[in-house]
């Protein structure tokens, strides 16, 4: 076996790659390689074992949430001469807008953050914000894919589907890679958000409800009692058994056999999950489930907190769904919109925060906070109070296993229009995601279609940023 | 914790000896050979073979200096020059094996030239081989079969039971098991080639393969990305691929009309209507970057091409030339000239589907529409001088005299008002006259050549749209024999017809051999070479390459592309119909993979064919065909992920949602969540063909979900119905609909005892997650 990619075929794939690609497997196949619950192999020690993707969807406004620009005050209602491009889609331009949301400096490292986030704010020192990220697209459905998959052309797999490729499951009766959507919709894009892409359907995220029954078809059927349930299973393992033995070779059928207990512990195990009646009263608050505001996204950070418990490996949670305003995309007024939006989240994240260190399993969880990408300092139209997409230059920040926290990352320029220090690609930030996971972007490779296909893409060169490490 | 177990493996110090083969081979081949193998030598160096190694390049041998180069701190000095570094681990497991004398293989074959690679070559009939065991053949792909396991010392496996071999045949051919009559009518009189030649001429047939064919060229009915639009009329391709099927068009002429049904001198909507295969991929109508995104449509239709129909990955070459194939960046952009006329017909963001058909056919309905316009301008005249309208006068006036800008916005504004008067007033006698005369014609969604002049193409370097290098003509991959592409029409390029001409020539080493190998994948499980998108050198080498040859020589000589033919003979070999129990330890020991044939495969059914399966044994399966696809019902909990979840589904009654699943909606942004889980291939790329995972989600489906209950109520009923009340006749009717056999004492005794507590009902559901019930062969 060799020591550098795991299980090396002949053709330069690693085994489970071939088995992937060529389907219709067949006999001296281990069990447990058909079910994917074989850990992977990092490529070095991980600092994180799991991550949640906060993603903000709709676009969250820098200037007004992690990247304060005194320079933009001062321009307040000039126009804008520099050379950005601005604004999407033929949408109208206005003037430059500051931000009407104070900063203020956090913790001992006095990271600056705006009042849009006193929850947040309280782990100031936990906090690595990077201030210079971009991207390449304007639009919400190809920026969305490319935040979650890389690339902003849709089917290729999801950062939660390589992070499982690579890591293996570490819990058989859950899925690896969790979504959970808000209310309103999901984003831009749907599904092809959290597919395997070319990798196995068994990579994918799974949609997972915060109340009723948490995975789709979960629930016993209406009309069958818990018992005829367990008794079909039983003659259906009983028969599956039986017929077995006309193919002892196969495990992909002792594999099927045993998905159906899997699924039955799944049921239990997946209901537990959402079931918050043994939580305590305190808990809940803090989670602001007490709150018609907050308690939506407040179910949803805690169910995380069980599903990490769990060993779910990725968990994505959506704050906002469908389109415009009701997502963070303050196209019309920039100022409500974002109030309601850090207004729902803010306290389940901090509470999330607490909670995960209280639990221990803070060291080594990642948490990512972002969008598909920034908004103009301009506003949208002369005296109107949105703001437009703006891909040139946003921040995001990441938290917990491995990081670095009380800091910020490169700088946009100084009204904050583009990335000008230490100017980051998302994909740097995947490279950068992986790596605290054991998982080097360069290696950690799926071949299709001739080539080595990577999360950070195959044509240009893309960098870890090493200022994220603690 | 298992993770610790293996970061401890990872980070274990080199205890055991360096392998060449597993350790650095692996390592030079995935670092150094793209630059330095047979494709290219830089520096005359080759690191693809032990023996090239110690030769060295250009500057005599290398093995001294490899350390040195790859561990050096000097970026320009530095091998690879592209990519990170080689790790520590890396280099001290090279230094370890350079120490140790640097040893291989003796045996290691030195990869020969790119322009030597088997599937480059011409295609020839091989001989037959000759084989020991006569009786056991029944054509000559039984000869190619028994030789190989000859020469090994190995027999194949017996005849699968004739009950086994029916359910196979259905399967394989029409996707759905036989009914009682069928499995009666072939019990008394097993003679496979009459089932074999039945099932040909059945429209399932047509349904079933038509789905494998959808899959190698990326078929939805969506474009993706925001709005997710739906393609207009793409649905009537899905129809022309069902019919060309069942009619046996020949392969050759179906790869034509595809690419150029259009340019074709006999050209019909029909041929129209095939070219959609050109537009089938994902589109975003609000592109980043819209230069980017022209290119990105030309590398879809350009993949599909190459990878579908040739087997090739051109597209690899759009930035650079292949790293690992003898395809240049030249033979990329050259083979973009040839789709580079192609527009895509719309209004803004709202796609546009053609009228089909010949040249004068559109050009008579074009006049029609003239004529049909002229008549109602005239009335609309009249009608607004007449008084007769509701509008206020000044709107009248407005459209009458449509002078100042006011007036002009407002007849805009009042358009739809009028046009709905004027549909009411005006006599239809001559319009529909005139309809009756030159009936519409079907619609084809496609692209459209707007002129014979085509624009012309440069190669972009490093695939930057705005960086133009050479101007390129069209032309087909130089490793590959030339082609010469035929002169303009008075209408279109001619670029397509081509290249399908060349695709479709008998000295393509290509095409036959590709498709050839597809439809012995649907029929084993596993291609001839399984990986049959990529035919290249990356790609994996024929299991049986004579019997490949042999099949792709015969297909184009003796069956003139008849797919049926082919069908035909293979199922009639003794190599398809061998059992599929594979209990021979020492066999599979040896060749887990069934590499040589010794047996059949077992293989888990398509998800189409589990859900028309159980549609088929419920008795509820709507066998009603073409048309604009059906909504099978989705539970509302399945829509909650998507951004438009009231809008994007429509729920039919039951009966239209039952029908074959090839007709079900193929939403990119949405799929139907028993598709999505078993497995339905990514709809984005062409599909090398299906996976196979096992995972419980899968279990919660089939055993769970409203359809797999309903279905299971059906099947009760109807189990009621045609066996009467007897408990033992119910289950046999059962196994015989759903499983094509009796049930066994035991199977009886276990199924009785459920059923004094349990539901017919309940059994039927079990029925429905039986492996038995979703695989087959």
């Amino acid at each position: 076996m060799s020591r550098f990619r795991p299980n090396l075929t002949p053709c330069n794939r690693t085994r489970r790659e071939f088995l992937g690609n060529l389907g219709g497997g067949f006999a001296g196949l281990a069990l447990a390689d058909l079910l994917h619950a074989e850990s992977g192999t990092p490529h070095f020690a991980p600092k994180a074992t799991r991550a949640v993707f906060l993603f903000m969807n709709g676009g969250p406004s820098h200037v007004d949430t992690f990247d304060p620009k005194p320079e933009l005050d001062r321009c307040d209602g000039k126009s804008y001469s520099g050379d950005a491009e601005v604004g999407s889609n033929g949408r109208p331009i206005g003037n430059l807008m500051k931000s009407p949301f104070a900063f203020k400096n956090h913790g001992r490292s006095g990271l600056p953050i705006s009042e849009l986030f006193p929850h947040i704010a309280k782990h100031a020192d936990d906090l690595c914000v990077i201030r210079s990220l971009h991207s390449d697209t304007a639009a919400h459905a190809s920026g969305c894919l490319q935040m979650n998959t890389g690339a902003i052309s849709i089917g290729k797999p999801a950062l939660g589907s390589w992070i499982n490729y690579g890591l293996g499951s570490a819990n058989r009766n859950m899925p690896g890679f969790v979504v959970m959507t808000d209310p309103r919709g999901g984003p831009i894009g749907s599904a092809s958000n959290w597919s395997s892409g070319f990798m196995p359907a068994s990579h994918q995220g799974t949609l997972f409800r915060s109340t009723g029954s948490p995975l789709l078809d979960l629930a016993t059927p209406k009309g069958t009692s818990d018992q005829t349930q367990r008794r079909g299973l039983d003659l259906l393992r009983d028969l599956n058994t039986k017929h077995l033995a006309t193919h002892p070779e196969m495990d992909e059928l002792a594999a099927r056999i045993e998905s159906y207990e899997l699924a039955y512990r799944m049921q239990s195990e997946a209901t537990d999950v959402v079931d918050l009646d043994r939580i305590d009263a305190k808990t809940k608050s803090m989670y602001g489930m007490d709150n018609p505001l907050t308690a939506d996204f407040g179910r949803k950070c805690l169910i995380t907190r069980q599903l990490l418990e769990r060993g779910v490996r990725y968990v994505q949670l959506y704050s906002g769904g469908g389109h415009i305003e009701e997502t963070w995309d303050g196209h019309t007024n920039c100022i409500t919109n974002h109030k309601l939006h850090a207004g729902e989240t803010d306290q389940a994240i901090g509470a999330l925060m607490t909670d995960l260190k209280r639990s221990g399993l803070w060291d080594e969880t990642l948490l990512i906070w972002g969008g598909e990408f920034g908004r103009t300092p301009t506003s949208e139209g002369v005296g109107k109070f949105g703001r437009d997409h703006n891909w040139q230059g946003y921040s995001m920040w990441l938290a917990g296993g491995g990081v670095k926290g009380g800091q910020a990352i490169g700088a946009t320029d100084e009204i904050g229009f583009k990335a000008v220090e230490d100017r980051h690609h998302v994909s740097d930030l995947h490279a950068t995601i992986l790596h605290l996971m054991g998982l080097d972007h360069e290696r950690l490779t799926f071949y299709h279609q001739g080539l080595d296909q990577r999360l950070t893409g195959v044509t240009e060169e893309r960098h870890v940023i090493r200022e994220v490490f603690a | 914790m298992r993770l610790l177990v293996s970061i401890g493996v990872a980070f274990a110090v080199p205890a055991f000896a360096i392998d060449y083969e597993e350790d650095i081979k692996a390592l030079l081949k995935q670092r150094c050979v793209s630059c330095h193998g047979a494709l290219k030598q830089k520096a005359g160096l080759r690191l693809d073979a032990g023996s090239l190694i110690h030769k060295g390049g250009n500057d005599g041998p290398i093995l001294e200096k490899i350390i040195l180069r790859v561990s050096s701190r000097d970026e320009e000095e530095r091998m690879p020059p592209e990519g990170s570094p080689l790790t520590p681990e890396e280099i001290a497991a090279l230094d370890e094996w350079i120490s140790n004398g640097a040893s291989f293989s003796d045996d290691e074959v030195v990869p020969g030239s790119p322009e030597s690679h088997w599937s480059f070559q011409p295609v020839k009939r091989p001989k037959i081989p000759e084989v020991k065991d006569k009786a056991w053949i029944e054509n000559p792909i039984d000869h190619f079969v028994l030789a190989k396991l000859e020469e090994k010392g190995w027999s194949p496996a017996g005849k699968a039971e004739p009950r086994v071999l029916l359910r196979r045949a259905y399967f394989d051919l029409i996707g759905l098991p036989p009914s009682i009559e069928e499995q009666d009518a072939f019990l008394q009189n097993p003679d496979l080639t009459r089932v074999i030649d039945g099932l040909l001429t059945r429209a399932g047939y047509g349904e079933r393969w038509a789905r494998h064919w959808l899959d190698a060229v990326r078929y939805a009915d969506t474009n993706g990305y925001e709005r997710d639009a739906t393609k207009p009329f793409v649905w009537s391709y899905r129809d022309y691929v069902i019919d060309s099927l069942n009619s046996d068009k020949p392969y050759d002429r179906f790869i034509i009309e595809q690419l150029a049904g259009d340019e074709l001198p006999d050209r019909s909507s029909e041929t129209m209507i095939a070219t959609a295969f050109l537009r089938l991929g994902p589109w975003d109508d609000e592109p980043a970057d819209p230069a980017t995104d022209r290119y990105d449509q030309l590398d879809d239709i350009l993949n599909a091409t190459s990878q579908a129909m040739l087997g090739l990955t051109l597209a690899c070459a759009r930035c650079h030339d292949h790293k690992f194939e003898p395809l240049l960046q030249k033979d990329y952009y050259a083979m973009v000239a040839v789709f580079n006329p192609l527009h895509r017909p719309r209004a803004g963001r709202t796609e546009l589907a053609i009228p089909a058909g010949t040249l004068k056919e559109v050009a008579a309905l074009e006049t029609r529409d003239k004529a049909i316009n002229h008549l109602k301008e005239v009335f609309e005249q009249k009608y607004l001088q007449s008084g007769k309208s509701k509008l206020p006068r000044d709107v009248v006036t407005a459209f009458l005299e449509s002078k100042t800008k006011e007036q002009k916005d407002l007849s805009k504004k009042n358009r739809k008002q009028l046009d709905e008067e004027l549909a009411a007033a005006m006599p239809q006698d001559e319009i529909n006259q005139l309809r009756q005369n030159r009936p519409d014609l079907p619609r084809a969604y496609t692209w459209q050549e707007k002129s014979n002049a085509p624009p012309k193409t440069h190669l972009l370097i490093r695939g930057a749209p705005g960086r133009h290098g050479d101007e390129v003509g069209p032309a087909v991959p130089v490793i590959l024999n030339s082609h010469q592409f035929p002169a303009p029409s008075d209408y279109s390029s001619n670029r397509r017809l081509g290249l399908a001409n060349w695709i479709v020539s008998r000295e393509n080493p290509l095409t036959a051999r590709v498709i050839v190998n597809r439809v012995w994948m649907h029929h084993f499980g596993h291609g001839l070479v399984r990986t049959p998108t990529d035919f290249g050198i990356m790609g994996e080498t024929p299991t049986h390459p004579e019997l490949l040859d042999w099949l792709a020589h015969w297909f184009v000589h003796d069956a003139n592309w008849s797919l049926k033919k082919l069908h035909r003979l293979i199922l009639q070999s003794n190599t398809w119909q061998m059992a599929s129990n594979l209990e021979n330890r020492a066999y599979l020991q040896s060749d887990s993979e069934n590499r040589l044939l010794w047996g059949q495969n077992y293989r888990r059914l398509e998800v189409e064919a589990i859900r028309d399966s159980i549609l088929a044994v419920s008795g509820k399966l709507n066998r009603e065909m073409h048309g604009p696809h059906t909504y099978p019902s989705i539970p509302p909990e399945a829509l909650e992920g998507h951004s438009d979840p009231e809008a994007i589904w429509k729920p039919l009654d039951e009966k239209s949602a039952s029908r074959r699943t090839i007709y079900a909606f193929v939403k990119r942004s949405l799929m139907l969540p028993m598709l999505e889980i078993l497995d339905v291939c990514d709809t984005t790329q062409p599909s090398p063909g299906r996976r196979v995972t096992t995972v419980p989600t899968q279990a919660l489906n089939l055993f769970n979900s409203e359809f797999s209950n309903r279905q299971a109520r059906h099947f009760a009923a109807r189990l009621k119905r045609e066996a009467g009340p007897n408990p033992v006749d119910q289950i046999r009717l059962t196994y015989r609909l759903a499983l094509c056999r009796e049930p066994t004492n035991d199977e009886l005794d276990s199924i009785g005892n459920f059923l004094e507590t349990e539901s017919l009902e309940e059994l039927c559901r079990v029925i429905f997650n039986l492996n038995e019930f979703v695989y087959s062969g």
